[in-house]
């Protein structure tokens, strides 16, 4: 019988596909994985109600409790004059819930899934990705009391640029599945990535015209200087001005800040897929 | 004939930084002592085996040997960093039963979630879904949340939605003592029906009768190596001798690897185990 204490071992060299081909692989996957998201997404929401006597209603009372919060904070106390000041924070606090909170629910989602990443082989970036998803339902429920504050409040602000709303949301649902994706990895070798993001998301809140306006930061550092360029690459600038411009100013987007989020978006996308699936085969190994 | 499963020269490594470094701090201290202990481990070395279609084999072996690991690989849970793996067919591990479980959610909505990370077509475990609920014979709990459930009833559940689906290559690790006796013997008796539908077994067990029972090929695996292979009973004998040792506090002496034992592959004498006269 052939028992060898040495063996031959042939070196073993996976064969990792090209760029090109993980991508058009992860797409293929994903989409037959398409009805895993949906429960996942599913199941995230019916979970997030369940247990509470107002149900689902929380997803409209939460953003209008911190809008709450926000104006007596900032035109009661430190009586900051501008008109329709409720309706100003709220078309940034909205998009920013969606954020903040996909992303936030993205970096615990492999780790917490560890028990079913060591039993099951499955395509784990749908698990980012149905985070993102979901996200996108937090925003939906929260524009329920943003068009009802228009329709009460501020009809005269209604005007058609308002229907352009889902192309701003499309830009930003790019980038917030990007860097979910890019987190959610990291995470598994990174445990610290939690703790970083809860601080890097309210700093990054505060440094985004959420509440106050863009315009106030580059007149304050100079119209056109080099300390407003940088400060107009936050993505969330372009966002939360295109937002505000549709809802609140009657306004077309800042095309030009959008269109270079959107590119930023797609290319982070890519990175973060490329990053993740690389790392993908080491997940069971390291939860 | 082309094998069910072919494992050749199988090694699975863990890196030992990796798993134990998961924050930034311990990440730049590793770093700064690259150099000191053992960067990492071998849980799977120069296993080979080959599992022809229609046969069963048993993995033995104390616990830490690499039973699971070998189990995952096989799943395509975990990928190989040494040699090569073939499955030919529909793999479906039971693994650690009820491990997608979503607590919040009914045993209904589970079913499907769980049907889905295993990748099973909607229309297909709609149609299975009456089937798996009668066998987990969950009454009126089938539709509150899994959180309600007893631990029996969590394992009946997985149990049912695991062996529902039949396999070309079926994995099964350690499921065969669940729940009370009545499903006890209710699961041992669809699990014979699978192992007599599918291609090919790879159990995973402690139990010494399933090994010399129900199947035609056992493994014995230490410390990440194969140590003996063959006809189950004799490979048994092998591994209970040694438990033996290992229970009255000795420490037997480390069997050489058998790194190709090619056990099933043009064998004339594939019946004896490699080690049976030890």
């Amino acid at each position: 019988m052939a028992h060898t204490t040495q063996a031959v071992r042939p070196a073993y060299r996976p064969v990792r596909p090209g760029p090109l081909e993980t991508l058009t692989g992860t797409a293929r996957e994903v989409w037959s994985r398409r009805r895993l998201i949906t429960y996942l997404v599913r199941a995230d929401l019916k979970k997030r109600g369940a247990d509470t006597v107002l149900g689902n209603l929380w997803w409209v009372i939460d953003p209008l409790l911190t809008m709450l919060v926000y104006v007596v904070l900032i035109s009661i106390i430190l009586r900051v004059e501008r008109e329709a000041y409720p309706l100003f924070i709220f078309t940034a606090i909205l998009p920013w819930k969606w954020f903040s909170s996909s992303i936030a629910d993205a970096v615990t989602c492999i780790t917490t899934r560890d028990r079913i990443i060591k039993q099951v082989n499955f395509p784990k970036i749908v698990l980012p990705m149905a985070v993102s998803v979901g996200g996108v339902a937090n925003f939906v429920f929260g524009l329920v009391p943003l068009f009802g504050m228009l329709v009460l409040f501020y009809p005269t602000r209604i005007t058609a640029w308002i229907l352009l709303l889902p192309v701003v949301a499309l830009v930003q649902f790019l980038l917030t599945i990007g860097i979910a994706v890019l987190a959610s990895a990291l995470t598994v070798f990174f445990r610290d990535i939690g703790n970083v993001a809860t601080h890097a998301l309210r700093i990054w809140f505060y440094l985004s015209p959420a509440l106050y306006g863009a315009e106030q930061v580059t007149q304050a550092v100079g119209e056109g200087s080099i300390l407003s360029t940088i400060y107009r690459l936050n993505p969330f600038v372009a966002l939360f001005e295109s937002y505000r411009n549709l809802i609140y100013a009657g306004a077309p987007p800042v095309w030009d800040l959008l269109a270079l989020v959107l590119v930023e978006s797609v290319i982070l996308l890519v990175v973060a897929v490329l990053v993740f699936r690389r790392m993908e085969p080491s997940f069971a190994k390291v939860i | 004939m082309q094998p069910a499963i072919d494992v050749r020269t199988l090694g699975v490594r863990y890196n030992l930084r990796l798993t134990r470094k998961n924050t930034v701090r311990e990440a730049f201290k590793g770093m700064a002592r690259r150099r000191r202990g053992p960067s990492h481990f071998w849980a799977l070395r120069d296993v080979s085996f080959r599992v022809p279609p229609g046969e069963s084999l048993a993995v033995i072996g104390p616990n830490g040997a690499g039973k699971s690991t070998l189990l995952q690989v096989l799943a395509g849970i975990l990928q190989p960093d040494e040699g090569a793996i073939d499955v030919n067919g529909r793999i479906s591990s039971l693994l650690t039963l009820g491990a997608g479980f979503d607590p919040e959610l009914s045993g209904r909505d589970n079913i499907l979630l769980a049907g889905a990370f295993m990748g099973i077509e909607h229309r297909d475990m709609l149609a299975r879904m009456d089937g798996i609920i009668e066998f987990a014979d969950l009454g009126q709990f089938i539709d509150a949340a899994i959180k309600t459930y007893s631990s029996g009833m969590n394992a009946r559940l997985g149990f049912s939605i695991a062996t529902a689906v039949e396999p070309d290559v079926l994995l099964l690790d350690e499921v065969l003592g669940t729940g009370d006796a009545t499903f006890r013997a209710k699961s041992q008796a669809r699990v014979l029906e699978l192992m007599q539908a599918a291609r090919a077994i790879v159990l995973v067990t402690h139990d010494m009768n399933w090994a010399t029972e129900f199947c035609n090929h056992a493994l014995l695996l230490e410390q990440g190596n194969v140590v003996a292979a063959g006809d189950p009973a004799a490979v048994v004998a092998i591994h209970e001798e040694r438990s033996e040792q290992r229970r009255a506090g000795l420490t037997p002496d480390r069997l050489p690897p058998i790194t190709d034992t090619g056990i099933l592959e043009a064998e004339p004498n594939a019946a004896t185990p490699a080690r049976a006269g030890r």
